[in-house]
């Protein structure tokens, strides 16, 4: 067990030192940089001197290993560096953010997991057009731009039928009816294609599984359908279901960027593309960081889950 | 500077789609809606302003919505004046913009030139003014603050190159500028941001200056209830010098990108006035809000590289002048800027400083007389010209349209287009394209020169200088008065002559409001909507 564990550690900090030092090279290939931006946001116009003295003042003008380093070293004394735009700690930024985002993409995972799963229970079991049904509505979920969807949903749900507001995030800490009803919309917006695509998925796996051998024999034992399908045939068919759910959550941190900025929520996506197109290398490493952390965490619970689901894993 | 800093709330019309038909709805989505309204049930309150919490009536809530991205520092001295709402709400300038244009007293209850050739501007001070922390307005403040100002690299810095700065008195402010400025009363305004005056306490720590304020102005910005980047919530300052004038116990600014966000957001009463952009103007309208526009940027070409190094075409005015003449301006408006554009050839809008009727009609649009002047430069089958655009104010979509108008006399317009504007303005002020496109707001001329056609201006990258304006310009330093207004009118004159630039079109940056305000109004000399006339409405 602690062996497993020293390795998950280990294999963590290494995805984490690969992807913030290739995101490091990445954001510096970018054509400008931060000095540039800042100068042309304050005055327009600018000497060679003023853009150099700017340049060292941000830190930007040592050879990029170096910089990757002084970054690396304050990560390793518990800091993500300064926002070069507002001087303001990385974290304490990234922090502020975090609620609105995780909140997003945990909701959406839950109600595409719970939505999801049921649906593709129902169609694997009752089979026919049902099952016909979930493939098509699946493909429509997919196909549907969620920008659109967004749209769509604002104007019946928030302005036609002043049920939703239209924009903003409100913190749990203010109640938790009116933080659901903030997000209800973003994560109906970003549940449509995901629900879709665990369904399909959770239809294909109980499909299989219930027409293995070891579920004829249950039946014929005299189990009930519903004992068959709870007790033993969903376990089977969980696995390829959590990775699918794995799989979601981590494509819903890049997917909430569009709309966060639709429904104008201040989360880490709205926050990676400022940082982004203003050369701000600091919060670019800083939510690579957050990202590959969470990326992290959510492959550690799959892994979990198959090892609760599947004894065979736990002895491994 | 009212230039295209402060014009990127503009978006480009092709970032707005809205749906019209209800489409095909997933079904699982229905459900999670059913699942969802029933959780709505234990809700309360939506986010932003709702009218049961008090917009438009006396002692509310303001939530302002910002439609671009947000300000990387709240200082005065470093913040363009595209974010003049920021600084306005907690600072106090020395001199007020009125929304008619007038000025009227601020921190400084009078002021005036002394002796000739608007060397020395002399400030009085208003008396009893204290800032948050309870310390007394000084001269020694001001005279700090401007100091300040002038080291701070900002946009309006230069503007203070040279200047001395004295407290001539308790409450008495001397400035004494190595050139004429006959517009110290108008860039000392919260419109040009650097009017704000910063208390020492902010002076002294001026990192702090980037996410908090130091002013004497009516609010204070609160750190608790601000994200950085998407609200800024600003209290009243309890010390303010004139109470009555804070009319809300709360004003929220939401920086809300998407120009559609932003018309559901003043539709559902979340935000009770913003800045809009042109292609949700019809829906405002439709939508019952109140729409607020006065004409007061310009969208075309600058024509930067008149020396030829780079393009050598344009060293020719014939060739200048015959773009000019290729272009149907008339064609673009009513395209691109239906109901807010008036095609132009000339920089100024009606009742703006330097306006000439004639001139907005200088060059109209005729094929013929392009390709005469093509050919009599030696380009009759005319040339590759490379333009660089950036995506708001629509300029990119205007390049578009002049690409296909140029090509007609032979000019192949080779269009780089940057959505990121931090790339644009790089490109187009570093010299790096003989031309790009422009959206530029009015401003006194005096500050025009320096921002956008002297040697050492953002939007003279290759630094064609030009005796005869120079002397104009000179010459428009000393003046006042309608003095001042004719050499206004020269100076414009000879841009439009000397086809610097392409002017196509006039717009206006729109601004919304919801019935529960009023004090929405704007003018050509005041185009930017004051936040401190927002008052509620009946």
């Amino acid at each position: 067990m602690f062996r497993q564990v020293a390795r998950w550690l280990a294999s963590s900090v290494i995805l984490l030192f690969l992807i913030t030092a290739l995101t490091f090279v990445l954001a510096s290939m970018a054509p400008g940089d931060a000095a540039k931006a800042i100068l042309s946001s304050q005055s327009g116009s600018y000497t060679a001197q003023q853009y150099q003295q700017t340049r060292r003042a941000l830190g930007i003008d040592q050879p990029l290993p170096v910089q990757y380093w002084h970054w690396l070293d304050g990560v390793l004394h518990g800091s993500l560096g300064t926002d070069l735009f507002s001087s303001q700690p990385v974290t304490q930024e990234l922090n502020a953010r975090l609620g609105p985002s995780l909140s997003i993409i945990l909701a959406t995972v839950i109600v595409s997991g719970v939505v999801g799963v049921s649906l593709g229970i129902v169609s694997a079991l009752r089979g026919g057009a049902l099952g016909r049904l979930v493939d098509v509505v699946s493909l429509a979920g997919l196909a549907l731009p969620n920008f659109w969807l967004a749209l769509v949903l604002v104007e019946l749900l928030a302005v036609k039928v002043q049920v939703f507001p239209a924009t903003g995030y409100v913190p749990l800490g203010a109640g938790p009816g009116p933080w659901l009803r903030s997000i209800a919309l973003p994560v109906l917006t970003l549940s449509a294609g995901a629900v879709a695509f665990v369904a399909k998925q959770t239809r294909d796996s109980v499909s299989e599984v219930m027409s293995r051998e070891f579920v004829v024999m249950l039946r014929a034992r005299g189990l009930s359908r519903r004992s068959v399908v709870l007790k033993h045939a969903l376990r089977n068919a969980a696995i390829p279901v959590v990775t699918v759910v794995g799989l979601l959550l981590v494509s819903l941190l890049g997917g909430t960027v569009l709309i966060e900025d639709v429904f104008s929520i201040p989360g880490l996506g709205q926050q990676a593309v400022t940082a982004a197109g203003s050369h701000d290398l600091p919060v670019i490493e800083g939510v690579a960081f957050y990202f590959t952390v969470i990326v992290v965490l959510a492959n550690l619970l799959v892994d979990l889950s198959y090892r609760l689901l599947n004894p065979r894993v736990r002895g491994s | 500077m009212r230039s295209l800093h402060r014009v990127a709330a503009l978006c480009s019309q092709g970032r707005c789609v809205i749906a019209r038909r209800p489409g095909v709805l997933n079904p699982a989505a229905a459900v999670a809606a059913a699942t969802s309204l029933a959780l709505a049930a234990c809700g309360g309150q939506a986010t932003g302003s709702a009218p049961a919490a008090g917009s438009g009536k006396p002692g509310g809530v303001l939530t302002v919505g910002f439609s671009v991205q947000a300000p990387a520092t709240l200082d005065p001295a470093k913040a363009p004046q595209n974010y003049a709402w920021f600084e306005e709400l907690a600072y106090e300038p020395l001199i007020v913009q009125r929304s008619d244009g007038s000025l009227a007293p601020g921190l400084a209850t009078s002021w005036s030139y002394t002796g000739t050739g608007n060397k020395i501007f002399v400030l009085h001070l208003r008396p009893g003014v204290k800032f948050p922390d309870g310390s007394p307005l000084t001269a020694q403040d001001v005279t700090a603050d401007l100091r300040y100002v002038t080291t701070a690299a900002g946009q309006m810095s230069a503007f203070f190159a040279g200047d001395t700065f004295a407290a001539t008195g308790p409450l008495t402010v001397t400035i004494t500028t190595a050139k004429p400025n006959p517009d110290f009363p108008q860039i000392l305004t919260q419109d040009d941001v650097i009017g704000d005056v910063i208390s020492e306490k902010g002076l002294s720590s001026p990192s702090l200056l980037g996410t908090r304020t130091f002013g004497a102005g009516p609010y204070m910005l609160d750190p608790s209830q601000t994200v950085a980047g998407s609200q800024y919530t600003y209290m009243p300052n309890p010390n303010y010098y004139n109470k009555p004038a804070a009319r809300w116990k709360k004003v929220i600014i939401k920086v809300i990108t998407d120009p559609q966000s932003m018309l559901n957001a003043l539709k559902t009463g979340q935000v009770d006035v913003a800045n809009g952009d042109p292609t949700t103007i019809a829906a405002a309208r439709q939508a019952g809000l109140t729409v607020t526009s006065t004409p007061d940027l310009w969208v075309g070409v600058t024509l930067a590289d008149r020396g030829g190094g780079m393009a050598k075409p344009l060293a020719n005015v014939q060739v200048r002048q015959a773009l000019n003449y290729a272009t149907s301006r008339a064609a673009i408006s009513s395209a691109l800027f239906p109901g807010t554009g008036t095609p132009t050839s000339q920089l100024i809008v009606p009742g703006g400083y330097g306006y000439e009727a004639a001139l907005t009609n200088a060059y109209p649009y005729d094929i013929g007389k392009a390709r005469q002047l093509l050919a009599a430069a030696g380009y009759p089958r005319g040339f590759p010209l490379r333009i660089v655009t950036g995506e708001y104010g629509g300029m990119n979509l205007v390049a578009q349209a002049l690409a296909q108008q140029w090509q007609k006399v032979g000019v192949s317009l080779q269009v780089t287009d940057y959505a990121n504007s931090n790339q644009y303005f790089a490109a187009a002020f570093g010299a790096k394209f003989p031309s790009f496109m422009t959206v530029f707001g009015q401003i006194p001329t005096w500050v025009e020169g320096p921002s956008l056609f002297l040697p050492p201006a953002s939007f003279n990258p290759f630094r064609t200088s030009s005796a005869a304006l120079a002397a104009l310009y000179q010459q428009e330093a000393l003046s006042s008065g309608e003095q001042q207004a004719r050499l206004d009118q020269q100076i414009e004159a000879y841009l439009v002559g000397q086809a610097w630039f392409v002017p196509v079109a006039t717009i206006g940056l729109p601004y919304y409001a919801t019935k529960a305000v009023t004090g929405t109004t704007t003018s050509a000399r005041a185009p930017l909507l004051e936040l401190d006339e927002v008052r509620p409405a009946g």
